[in-house]
């Protein structure tokens, strides 16, 4: 998994950010450590499905996207 | 082939004075931030700008489930929808929180405005979106290629617009949301209405030929205004739901319905904002469980504390007053694409909070400055994602957030105040482009006021700008005359945008037991309507029997004339500028007409007084004053000193005649373009061959009288221009029913517009920029010293136009120590004294900038003044550079 995945993850830009745990500087793409935690994202939701490698269906109605961040979806649900 | 120096009298700078010999000298003062700010500003150097998704997808879904809904209630369904999905994030150190997006310098697309441009990349169904004019200016501009811009993709990052990095896993999602907006944004629907303007055939060539630079109704359809910060500030979020519901049972059912969806729209947004300040105040909770160190967890307990506060109330104190406006700033710039959205006269409508804080002990200077040194950050942090064209061939990157200082109060008084020296303060110790600065300059400002300003100025960053208060209040009071302004209203005007002079009103501030009068901006967007013409284009026009010379396009209709006399030239090209206003005005009226039905303003329409008292939004005449469509302008100068060696050399001493002219543009006077060398500087440029072919006719054209020398037979036809201009607009109505009015900036139009002219009548050659501002003058041009300068840019009244403008560059060492500050200050009170609008300075060495663009790298912080802005060096497109190199360096004043 990616810094990227992690909800530890705070994202400086699309290439970077930092770790909410340590402070330490992170590149979005690189592999994560031994803390990392799934962020709440789409693609982890219960109510998403994958239509293909990268868009998919919210409640089987809506489009989504599957690395969308959810932490503000009050619909978020852990699959 | 030979490099030769045009206008010059020393190779690669232009000086009025004598050259420096010295080494480069250094900026006269240096000052840091705190070590905290200074940490905030290291991590943003090291910030991309970067666009995400979140905020479209869910206003996009949002809207998509309310098909026939009311438009104004589904807009803010939408809005509210976005608000609550946004992500929050607070960056170590933060002391006021919140932005756009999740990213430090993140803004997403709005599709709802426009989505051709996104699509027209991405999707070959949409490719031919390309051959619309409207995308021509992205073609002739330079992005700069340093400091935050993505402009190149890279592993997972796609490069949007030469600027944004988006992360390849929402491209995606981009497209999708974007086809969702197809035939249905403000764009494709104005397009569709667009053509049914007789002459719309003309605009379209128009755009084509870079005659007009772009349509403001869905590229940036807010800004270059005001923010008013009362509402919030006297009834917090939660009174002004309460103003709302109590309006609307009073309006449900009766005439005028539309206040109801108003009303409803308002109420609705603002439970959105709520949510958004409330999950900032949760992420805070987080950060302070993760947190270890004391300080630093208390911190994020008190910003939670403090958003949890003012997500419903109206602030105790200076700090919760900073977070709610700055909160309420950002909520603007979220629901449309803006450049220019001006916080206007901040210190003085803070300063109850921040008096009250300081008298009780609460606060310090030293902790305000630190206050005040973020929040320049957070101006900094702004990004507004538009297309390449408006983004880098008008705003340069730059965001326009201008604070304005000084003035009068409401009774006529010295306005300037303490906080608002702070404010200076900190714009020296924490030296960004956010927010800019401009001194209203009053009789009755105070010397050590001014003298503070002069400091300030002395840094090198270009502010403060320096305005004539009295000037502006008499544009205000002509301009908006008809819907009641007055003296004392007149007095609370401010910028918007870069030099946007804009109506303010009074509104009477609760708070501690008092009622303080407090300033804030009360009409909507300038600077919309007609977007910057290139007048030396249409003269090329003139010329050349309405081809387009360069593409070979028929922009307008052939006039058939010999042009036998200058009066006949002159005459043509005011049938063509009149032309070209006529179609735009109707055309860009259409545009915004659909923008205020599609993407109505709520969040600026509820703070925009009366708004809220009469329920209209500002798309409906809802604020108090709406005289706001103008006519912009860019290349005034050039045409002024053309139309002079016209007179001159074709018509009055005939040196040499019109077809020969002619063949000598169409050669570029036996000169490469500038685009043939790749260099934009008006200094050095290539002769083709060792032919003299042209060097005669080009030197009399070179040598023919130039503005900003006091000579009084070009600045005659200078103010011929002025006054026909400021007259036509008058003859135009904006959609509000109002006449337009001159405007008169060039932001960055004078490089992208400069690009695709062919050489001028004047001697400027092909492709390089036009004259900065609108009475700078034509670098170079300008050899009598700086008052025969203000002579010249003085020669008509400026308050018949919103603005004027004037850059000037300095040597350092000219105003160097306290005695250069005092000969500064004297220098620019003789030219208001004038009764100039507005001048602004660089105060740099020109070897400097000359090193920062072969060695950008080392020069990551240096700022520089170009048109109404700041803006990073680096940031900068190669053409604007060339043309700051190049303008005339004051060795002496």
């Amino acid at each position: 998994m990616r810094h990227y995945d992690c909800k530890y993850y705070l994202a400086i830009d699309a290439f970077k950010g930092i770790c909410k745990r340590d402070k330490s500087d992170i590149l979005a793409d690189d592999a994560s450590c031994e803390y990392f935690e799934k962020a709440e994202k789409c693609i982890h939701c219960a109510h998403f499905k994958l239509v293909s490698d990268e868009m998919g269906t919210c409640m089987d109605k809506h489009e989504a996207y599957p690395q969308m961040n959810a932490n503000t979806c009050s619909d978020f649900t852990w699959n | 082939m030979t490099t030769v120096n045009n206008f010059l009298t020393c190779k690669a700078t232009n000086y009025y004075g004598k050259a420096p010999k010295d080494n480069v000298l250094a900026r006269e003062i240096d000052k840091k931030p705190t070590p905290r700010v200074e940490k905030i500003r290291e991590r943003y150097f090291d910030a991309k700008s970067s666009a995400s998704m979140q905020f479209p997808y869910w206003y996009t879904r949002r809207w998509n489930e309310l098909e026939g809904e009311v438009a104004m209630v589904r807009r803010a369904e939408a809005l509210k929808s976005g608000f609550e999905h946004l992500s929050p994030a607070i960056f170590p150190g933060e002391l006021l929180v919140m932005q756009k997006a999740e990213y430090l310098r993140g803004s997403y697309p709005m599709p709802w405005l426009s989505e051709s441009f996104f699509l027209a990349k991405e999707d070959e169904i949409y490719k031919e979106a390309l051959e619309a004019g409207k995308v021509s200016s992205d073609e002739v501009t330079t992005m700069g290629q340093g400091g935050g811009n993505v402009t190149k993709s890279a592993g997972n990052i796609v490069s949007i617009a030469g600027k944004f990095g988006m992360r390849k896993e929402e491209i995606p999602a981009l497209i999708a949301t974007s086809k969702r907006w197809h035939n249905k944004s403000v764009d494709d629907v104005g397009h569709k209405y667009e053509q049914m303007v007789p002459g719309y055939d003309t605009k379209e060539e128009i755009m084509r030929a870079v005659i007009c630079m772009f349509d403001s109704g869905y590229t940036l359809p807010q800004g270059r205004e005001v923010m008013n910060y009362y509402y919030p500030l006297q009834y917090g979020i939660n009174g002004i739901i309460d103003i709302c519901k109590s309006k609307l049972s009073d309006s449900a059912g009766f005439p005028e319905m539309d206040r109801i969806y108003f009303f409803k729209a308002v109420e609705t947004t603002l439970y959105g904002i709520q949510t958004w300040i409330k999950n900032y105040a949760k992420e805070a909770h987080l950060l302070a469980d993760l947190e270890k160190e004391e300080k630093q967890k208390a911190e994020y307990l008190e910003i939670a504390e403090r958003l949890e506060w003012i997500s419903e109330n109206s602030p105790r104190d200076f700090r919760d007053a900073l977070q709610l406006v700055w909160t309420f700033h950002v909520a603007v710039l979220n629901e449309d694409a803006i450049s220019g959205l001006s916080p206007g006269r901040l210190g003085q409508v803070l300063y109850p909070y921040w008096k009250k804080d300081m008298d009780e002990g609460k606060i310090d200077e030293k902790q305000t400055l630190e206050l005040l040194e973020a929040m320049r950050m957070k101006f900094t942090e702004i990004d507004v994602f538009a297309s390449m064209g408006v983004v880098g061939g008008v705003l340069s990157g730059n965001t326009f957030n201008n604070l304005s200082i000084a003035g009068l109060d409401k009774d006529g008084n010295n306005a300037a105040n303490d906080l608002e020296m702070l404010i200076m303060e900190s714009a020296m110790t924490c030296d960004t482009p956010q927010p800019t600065l401009t001194m209203l300059y009053d009789e009755v400002t105070p010397e050590e006021f001014l003298l503070k300003g002069i400091e300030t100025t002395k840094i090198g960053t270009g502010y403060p700008a320096w305005v004539n208060n009295r000037v502006a209040m008499e544009f205000v009071m002509q301009n908006f005359k008809k819907e009641g302004m007055d003296l004392e209203e007149a007095r609370a005007w401010a910028i918007g945008g870069c030099l946007e002079t804009s109506a303010g009103s009074w509104m009477p501030l609760e708070f501690n037991g008092e009622t303080h009068y407090i300033p804030g901006g009360s009409a909507p967007a300038t600077s919309v309507g007609v977007h910057f013409i290139s007048v030396p284009k249409i003269l090329e026009a003139v010329l050349f029997d309405g081809l387009d010379r360069r593409t070979g396009i028929r922009v307008y209709p052939a006039h058939g004339k010999k042009l036998e006399t200058y009066e006949e030239v002159w005459d043509t090209f005011k049938e063509y500028f009149s032309l070209t206003v006529e179609v735009l005005t109707l055309t860009n009226n259409i545009q915004h007409d659909l923008w205020g039905k599609i993407s109505p303003s709520i969040v600026n329409s509820m703070l925009k007084p009366d708004c809220l008292e009469t329920g209209k939004d500002i798309s409906r005449k809802g604020s108090r004053y709406n005289r706001t469509f103008n006519v912009e302008v860019s290349g005034g100068v050039n045409l002024a000193n053309s139309l002079a060696s016209l007179k001159k050399n074709v018509y009055e001493e005939k040196n040499f005649t019109l077809d020969t002219l002619r063949d000598a543009i169409d050669d570029n006077f036996g000169f490469f373009t500038a685009q043939e060398t790749g260099s934009y500087s008006l200094i050095e440029q290539v002769k083709k061959d060792k032919s003299d072919k042209w060097l005669k006719i080009h030197s009399q054209c070179i040598d023919a009288p130039k503005y900003g020398n006091d000579d009084k037979f070009v600045d005659d036809i200078f103010r011929d221009w002025q006054i026909w201009f400021s007259e036509m607009c008058e003859g135009y109505k904006s959609l509000y029913d109002e006449p337009l009015y001159p405007c008169q900036i060039s932001v960055s139009t004078h490089a992208p517009m400069g690009a695709v002219t062919l050489a001028t009548p004047d001697g400027r050659l092909s492709g390089t920029t036009f004259s900065d501002g609108s009475v700078s003058a034509y670098p170079g041009t300008d050899k009598n010293g700086p008052y025969a300068l203000f002579n010249s840019a003085t020669c008509y009244n400026h308050s018949l136009s919103q603005n004027s403008q004037l850059n000037m560059k300095i040597h350092p060492s000219v105003v160097k120590g306290r005695d250069g500050s005092k000969k500064f200050l004297e220098m620019i009170r003789a030219y208001l004294r004038k009764g100039a609008f507005h001048a602004q300075f660089n105060i740099v060495d020109s070897r400097m900038l000359k090193e920062a663009q072969e060695e950008p790298d080392n020069y990551r912080g240096l700022m520089v003044r170009v048109a109404g802005f700041t803006q990073y060096w680096v940031e900068l497109g190669k053409q604007i550079q060339d043309e700051v190199i190049a303008r005339t360096e004051y060795e002496e004043i």
